[in-house]
């Protein structure tokens, strides 16, 4: 029977992939996704998953198992954090070229140095481009429908995709929630069992896998593999849509408004630090401020269209980065890149700017947001935004030079 | 825990004119003439026969081999990073393995092999191997060892001979032997430290069916098994692409390759010759050793005579490192 249970973001995971019937898991510790890993090792011991669960040597062999266990067939899971997702980067690129239908799951967690163990997007972010579906998950429950959501995405015969299942370390993966969980019955019938196509490796039907080419055969491949990502979005929808109807679920496919009917000023971000965004926009709202905010659910494929029509509406939209790129063009802010290319064509663009927040693990406090709708709010009078990006809790008028944050608390500056 | 599925006893082939005359390695590919690695290649693949499926790590037998709409071979391959060969050959016995279980697939679980070179085996890939051995997994790993990074142009690796110029080791008037390190043990790497491993052996494309035999051993067992094959390179090592059978019979007759089994625990030799001859005798067919000076001669012959004594036993080695020099 469909129950509620209240589980972390790990073990919300966990259910879900054993609720996929999963064949294959590749394990390797690091903090914080680790705790899937527990749930699922617990699974197969106690004989509730049907599995063969391998202890891998490190995350490279993390993926490098799952590679070959999806390449004979099987339906694998594995997962990481931090550096353990920049350790098997090797493997991202022949996984998603081999068109294998891979999943793993990313709790997020600040690369080093310094050793930090809170969450940041960066890690994840770091290999968006290697040809993996990504996207975020809010909460627990978020977090398990969208592992059997990307199964069913990534296995669609015309995909044929790895996917990055990603939620935020320790926001989503250590702090329990509400999670309804459908029946068995319900999650077979949205995910039948993973069938490999003629893309096999089987003796009955020989074949070569990922032989060499030459340069000139190379855009070629590259090619149908932007295809697969151009081809994605009408099976994404799809998808969603059954997904809803079978477990009586009501998710948008791509973006998530909240308070938009008539706000000026959005925050446009993804992930756990939405949450607090919400109480944000409602406390704002008290005080008079047409607030709101539009939660992204996928960085890949990124959905240029329905972010263009959506920002359309406003007057400023801050982009929340909880990632960064050093010395990119718009001084760090990934979302912000992605977001301004995408309105860049369309007849009516809304002011746009980015706030770094929650780097390092660190949380966005109320204070933050309120200081952020501010900063939106004079560049609507302004008519112009003054610049690309700000870093919340750092540039406050006490804040960055004297060392302390908006609550005060002094700012440990570490200087090498 | 891995439900055992393999049920499959490949027979001894006990003369030359028994050898399956199926090819799963068929000619097409890029290797050079004379090369070593190729023809174990040939051996192994039809060795194991049909149920077979091969795992190509990065080095010569993917670069040379695999090329896009006409690889070689006629079994199921994969192409793996040089890293994680047994990693990768771990995942698909696991697949395997539970989708017999499950009923999604059937058929008697196949061979599944690891063709990987010494950079792939004992260098970049020890990780993965170490840890396909440790887990035991039903897999041969085969190391096809042609004492170089080759396709690269040449370089050294843990297994190139001291003394030998690669173009990482070039003698000069600092360094006139080269290569001042002496080369790890590989089989002793996976006996020493892997307990799941029951059958270890070495082998030499001089001696086909000894080769065979042994790969139908080791896919016998259920298991990890590990073949650690002598390939001589004609490229790399310089010698006349004439010669590579002669240049691997020499290598068993100086000592500096011996053909052995490890099984459960005992070592049994083959073809050991019953008097070696001198190590001069095959450094002089290869001009990678052109260079050495009689003291180096002497060094290598010393090395030998403590290698050769038992396999198993430790060598130390007769020079200071090169930090020390």
């Amino acid at each position: 029977m469909a129950k509620e249970l209240t589980l972390s973001g790990c073990a919300a995971a966990a259910q879900a992939v054993k609720m996929a019937r999963v064949d294959v898991i590749c394990s390797y510790p690091i903090r914080p996704y680790t705790a899937a890993m527990m749930e699922l090792a617990k699974m197969v011991n106690e004989g509730e998953l049907d599995a063969e669960f391998i202890h891998g040597e490190g995350e490279h062999a993390q993926l490098s198992v799952v590679y070959g266990a999806s390449a004979a067939g099987a339906r694998v899971f594995t997962g990481s954090a931090g550096v353990g997702v920049t350790y098997a980067f090797e493997n991202y690129s022949p996984i998603s070229g081999g068109r294998l239908p891979v999943q793993m799951m990313i709790a997020d967690r600040a690369l080093d140095p310094p050793g930090d163990f809170g969450s940041e997007h960066t890690d994840a972010m770091s290999a968006r481009d290697q040809g993996w579906i990504m996207g975020w998950a809010e909460t627990p429950q978020e977090a398990f429908d969208n592992h059997l959501i990307n199964y069913r995405i990534g296995e669609d015969a015309r995909v044929m995709l790895p996917q990055f299942v990603c939620q935020d370390g320790y926001f989503v993966s250590h702090i329990p929630g509400k999670v309804k969980i459908p029946d068995q019955a319900q999650v077979d019938e949205f995910l039948p069992p993973y069938r490999p196509g003629r893309h096999v490796l089987d003796p009955k039907q020989p074949c070569s896998h990922g032989p060499q080419i030459r340069p000139d055969q190379g855009a070629i491949m590259d090619l149908q593999r932007a295809q697969a990502f151009l081809d994605l979005p009408p099976v994404i929808e799809e998808v969603i849509d059954a997904y809803n109807r079978i477990m009586g679920r009501s998710y948008s496919p791509w973006l998530e408004e909240f308070m938009t009917d008539d706000a000026e000023i959005v925050f446009f971000l993804m992930g756990a630090h939405t949450a607090t965004a919400r109480h944000a926009v409602r406390h704002l709202r008290e005080r008079g401020v047409k607030a709101g905010l539009v939660k992204l659910r996928f960085v890949r494929p990124w959905p240029s269209e329905q972010v263009a029509r959506s920002l359309a509406k406003f007057k400023a939209v801050g982009v929340i980065e909880t990632s960064t790129s050093y010395g990119g063009s718009m001084r760090g802010g990934n979302l912000l890149a992605e977001v301004r290319a995408s309105i860049y064509d369309a007849p009516k663009r809304p002011l746009t700017t980015s706030f770094m927040a929650g780097l390092g693990g660190d949380v966005i406090p109320l204070q933050e947001f309120y200081w952020m709708a501010g900063k939106l709010l004079a560049a609507v009078k302004a008519g112009r935004v003054e610049k690309a990006v700000y870093w919340a809790g750092l540039e406050h008028e006490d804040a960055p030079a004297a060392g302390a944050r908006s609550d005060g608390a002094p700012v440990a500056v570490a200087v090498h | 825990m891995p439900v055992p599925v393999k049920t499959q006893n490949l027979p001894p082939i006990k003369k030359l004119r028994n050898i399956p005359k199926e090819e799963m390695y068929v000619p097409g590919h890029r290797t050079c003439a004379g090369c070593g690695p190729a023809l174990q290649y040939r051996l192994v693949a039809k060795a194991a026969g049909p149920n077979s499926i091969l795992i190509g790590p990065t080095g010569c037998m993917y670069v040379a081999n695999a090329s896009y709409l006409c690889t070689p071979y006629r079994v199921p391959w994969i192409h793996t990073q040089i890293t994680n060969g047994g990693a990768v050959a771990s995942g698909i016995e696991a697949a395997y393995q539970v989708r017999i279980r499950k009923g999604s697939w059937e058929g008697e679980l196949p061979n599944v092999i690891v063709m990987a070179g010494d950079g792939g085996t004992s260098d970049i890939g020890l990780q993965a191997m170490s840890a396909l051995m440790y887990r035991g997994h039903d897999v041969l790993f085969v190391c096809y060892d042609n004492e170089s990074y080759a396709n690269t142009g040449i370089q050294t690796s843990p297994t190139t001979p001291y003394g030998a110029n690669t173009t990482f080791t070039p003698p000069g008037k600092a360094v006139p032997e080269g290569k001042k390190l002496f080369p790890k043990d590989v089989p002793q790497l996976v006996i020493g430290g892997h307990p799941a491993v029951k059958y270890v052996a070495t082998a030499s494309v001089a001696y086909p069916l000894d080769l065979m035999n042994k790969v139908r051993k080791a896919l016998n067992y259920k298991g990890p098994t590990f073949l650690h094959i002598h390939a001589p390179c004609p490229k790399g090592w310089k010698f006349d692409e004439s010669k590579t059978i002669e240049v691997a019979r020499l290598a068993i007759q100086t000592g500096m390759w011996s053909l052995y089994e490890w099984e459960n625990g005992e070592y049994k030799y083959q073809h050991r010759p019953s008097k070696y001859k001198p190590v001069r005798t095959y450094l002089e067919t290869q001009r990678r050793f052109a260079h050495l000076q009689e003291e180096h001669i002497a060094k290598m012959q010393a090395f030998v005579d403590a290698r050769i004594k038992a396999p198993g036993v430790p060598v130390s080695v007769p020079l200071p490192g090169p930090r020390e020099a």
